[in-house]
């Protein structure tokens, strides 16, 4: 009934991660921290949209809203209620890998939040009035993230043309059709496919006594019985061979810019080195891309670029805003110089350190508190297998030399299987 | 010089955070945006290295650069390795001191600005925003966008920014806020060194008067096409940090708009799915500052939703709170306080929000047992002293020709404005 430590990990030079697990297959991994008297308590579970079905997109996203409702022993609106009493802060997201309730609280509402967590897991009640209302909710969310907004209009284009079979092509919040159309019934057969404790990970970190949590726990959740979850209909995506062009003219007053190269996913060994390329040629004012495009030409207002950190191959995307007398095709000449220029010649070393440096600020600002501790711990779980992965990934870019930076840049930086995205404006800048 | 200091061992980062009196509130009518470039003027050149240089400099060492004007102070900061809490100093020492404000610099940080001006007409959120703040405090330095105008930004001159830097970086002015991985004595001897460029100065006072509540209820409508969606945001104004009620309005908002579970937000998205989020401010400022509620419903249901807020709104300073959302609140706000002390940089941040907006000395020490102390007789007066549903400003970010007509029939307007998406 009650958890086993099956082992240890190193996270960092200063804190141990415990992972233990239940009979019921599932996993808790603990780091006693007693910094403050708060505890950040995560429940990630192993779905997300990549398992939705064409026609039924957004169902984890509007199923995530759904878990705050309603349970055998808890009318609507009363989760919530009793733990912002307690002094709670509650909250979750949906992503393409995953989805993940947290808890931020103080520590005396321990025993609250395991009796409230455990029961929306077994327990939850679904009908047709929250779920209308609900569905709702997330349209006004699709509306205010997505169709009146010109960044998120982009990225779901450009994910969806650069995806042709894998999950990765539906966007987490849903096609607003799908979204309208989903019902009690599909929420139902989604928290009896997904929602049971085998494809779970309790993720806890802060100020706890630890046997007296694992006998909350046991009594909690051990009882809870395993489940068959079900199997995702993995679909590899094939090789992209030609470029995919798409045109969006939205109501902005300047002209943007996406583009997605297709990038290992976040486990590969290419990972790390990928992760620095992009550093040096987009992160920060010292990079290549924000100097040449922004600062010196500047035929850009602002220039980003990231690996997608994924279980499956995903998109290193890059997105451009043109200066109001600019447009796509002198932002994409000027974007293509600087990537043939890190494809024919490898960065310099000091450009190597600038990135390294850059990455083990941003990941060390991530810990600052219990809730990004067990954020980053709960994320690298699910996506890396390895719960002290973030750490696992310093080291690993410690290792990345200039060879293996041109040699990503090489391999992934293919003109012929990138997707683009040119948004032209209906506005009037002037 | 003042320096605050707050050490935690738990993490290998330093943060260094220098702030000066002097914001865009002591901007120039005609010249909004002058501490905003002063500040950004800062990483864009010193006497022995060129913008690039600094940049390269900071990423190299494992720092993290930010500078900020708000409206009465303008802020120079670093996150960073405490390996590399000493160079980083040196360079940021330097960056204060000596500042190169080259000429042909500030004309392309002037052309940057202006382009990330328009580009910020693509956040309906921000312009709801900034017509809510333009026309609720009007005259008022409060009405001011930080960045500035186009015309103003242009209109900045080498010679003004020389001046900025001359009255204001001093150390007579300047409050440094140290924290992290650094003991007391070291984050001292850092905020010497980081200061040492400057000469001692003179302090700046804060310029902006209390502000006056609107007459009416009054409408703006920001018009932009194809919005799907409104933006609302409903504004008068709320409370000043020393008023006696402070700490009873603040505990009456939470119960209104101010938790997930609140009135607002039960109303409009749990009830009836009219918006993701729908929740209520208490700003606070040197002055009194805006109470605000925002909501983000479809365009559909845009006219009536602003009308349920009016309707609660009226509703809260009418009828008061009850006591049970009065021992609601208190158990949130006391219980979840443990959440604005639990890292060294959110103590130092209380710190410097003390220092920076003379606030009482123990406004963030005492604020639980303050909560605690509020009866539902003094919340619910201080709602009637303070919020006025009939002298506020209502701005919607949508299409005019869709939605406008509804908007207008919602209350009895003392005025109606519609303003284009790209006034400013």
């Amino acid at each position: 009934m009650g958890p086993k430590l099956i082992c240890r990990h190193a996270f960092g030079p200063r804190i141990e991660i415990e992972r233990y697990r239940f009979d019921n297959g599932l996993t808790l991994l603990l780091v006693v921290d007693d910094a403050a008297p708060v505890v950040s308590y995560q429940t990630w579970l192993a779905v997300g949209s990549r398992h939705e079905k064409k026609g039924k997109t957004g169902i984890a996203h509007l199923f995530e809203h759904l878990m705050f409702n309603e349970t055998d022993n808890l009318a609507n609106g009363e989760l919530d209620r009793k733990l912002e009493q307690a002094g709670a802060e509650s909250n979750a997201a949906t992503f393409l890998d995953w989805t993940f309730y947290l808890e931020n609280l103080p520590a005396e509402a321990l025993e609250l939040v395991i009796e409230l967590e455990s029961d929306r897991l077994q327990n939850l009640v679904l009908r047709d009035p929250q779920v209308a209302s609900e569905r709702e909710v997330v349209a006004n969310e699709r509306r205010q993230t997505v169709d009146d907004d010109i960044d998120g209009t982009i990225t779901e284009r450009l994910y969806s043309s650069a995806f042709t079979v894998h999950g990765y092509r539906w966007p987490t919040i849903g096609l607003m059709a799908d979204i309208q159309g989903l019902t009690t019934e599909d929420c139902r057969s989604f928290y009896a496919s997904y929602y049971a404790p085998n494809n779970a990970t309790l993720v806890i970190v802060g100020d706890v006594e630890r046997e007296h949590l694992l006998e909350l726990l046991a009594g909690a959740y051990g009882s809870i019985p395993a489940a068959p979850v079900l199997a995702e209909d993995r679909r590899t995506e094939p090789p992209q061979t030609r470029e995919r062009r798409s045109q969006l003219s939205l109501p902005t007053a300047t002209h943007k810019l996406a583009v997605g190269y297709h990038c290992p996913a976040m486990a590969d060994a290419d990972h790390p080195a990928l992760t620095l390329l992009v550093e040096i040629l987009f992160g920060g004012r010292a990079s290549r891309v924000h100097q040449a495009l922004v600062q010196q030409a500047e035929v850009a207002s602002s220039a980003g670029g990231f690996v997608g950190n994924f279980r499956d191959p995903a998109l290193l995307d890059i997105y451009l805003t043109a200066r109001p007398e600019h447009d796509c095709s002198s932002l994409l000449r000027a974007l293509d110089e600087q990537l043939e220029q890190v494809c024919r010649d490898a960065p310099s070393e000091s450009e190597l350190e600038r990135g390294r440096a850059r990455v083990e600020l941003s990941s060390l600002r991530a810990l600052e508190t219990a809730a990004g501790k067990a954020e980053q711990i709960g994320f690298c779980e699910l996506v890396l297998g390895d719960p002290a992965g973030l750490f696992a990934r310093l080291e690993a870019c410690a290792q990345v030399s200039r060879d293996d930076l041109l040699r990503v840049a090489r391999r992934y930086l293919q003109p012929n299987a990138r997707t683009i995205v040119e948004v032209s404006p209906e506005l009037d800048h002037k | 010089m003042k320096v605050l200091v707050e050490s935690c061992e738990a993490l290998p980062l330093v943060q260094i955070v220098v702030s000066f009196a002097g914001g865009a509130a002591h901007d120039p009518p005609d010249r909004g945006g002058l501490a905003s470039l002063a500040s950004r003027m800062l990483r864009r050149g010193c006497q022995s290295m060129k913008a690039e240089q600094i940049e390269a400099r900071v990423d190299s060492l494992g720092g993290a650069l930010s500078t900020h004007a708000s409206l009465g102070s303008t802020l120079l900061g670093c996150e960073m390795l405490s390996r590399s809490a000493e160079p980083l100093t040196e360079l940021l020492s330097e960056v204060l001191g000596r500042p190169s404000f080259d000429a042909e610099e500030l004309a392309k940080l002037q052309r940057q600005a202006e382009a990330e001006l328009i580009s910020a007409r693509d956040d309906d959120g921000l312009l709801a925003s900034r017509a809510l703040r333009r026309h609720l405090f009007s005259s008022h330095p409060h009405s001011r966008r930080l960045m500035g105008s186009i015309p103003s930004l242009k209109a900045v001159s080498r010679d003004e920014l020389l001046s900025f830097h001359r009255r204001h970086f001093c150390r007579n002015n300047a409050l440094v806020a140290v924290c992290g991985d650094v003991d007391h004595d070291r984050a001292l001897e850092l905020a010497d060194r980081l200061l040492s460029g400057l000469p001692e100065g003179e302090a700046t006072d804060y310029p902006a008067a209390e502000p006056e509540a609107p007459l009416g209820r009054n409408l703006v409508i920001v018009d932009k096409i194809e919005r799907s969606q409104s933006k609302i945001g409903v504004g008068t104004l709320g409370t000043h940090p020393r008023d006696v009620d402070h700490t009873a309005l603040m505990v009456a908002n939470t119960a209104f708009g101010g938790s997930f579970t609140s009135r607002l937000t039960n109303e409009v998205r749990a009830k009836r799915g009219w918006s993701y989020g729908a929740s209520s401010h208490l700003t606070i400022s040197r002055v009194r500052e805006a109470f605000a509620m925002w909501t983000a419903p479809g365009a559909d249901d845009s006219a009536a939703c602003l009308s349920l807020q009016l309707e609660l709104l009226q509703q809260w300073r009418d009828d008061g709170i009850t006591q049970d959302e009065l021992d609601f609140c208190k158990s949130f706000l006391r219980r979840s306080f443990a959440f604005e002390i639990d890292t060294a940089k959110k103590r130092l941040g209380q710190k410097l929000e003390r220092a920076l907006l003379r606030l009482p000395d123990d406004y963030h020490d005492g604020f639980v047992k303050r909560v605690g102390d509020v009866t539902r007789e003094q919340a619910n007066t201080a709602i009637q002293a303070r919020i006025d549903p009939n002298r506020l400003w209502v701005a919607v970010v949508a299409t005019e020709q869709a939605i406008g007509e509804h908007l207008r029939q919602v209350t009895d307007w003392r005025g109606v404005t519609v303003e284009p998406f790209d006034l400013e």
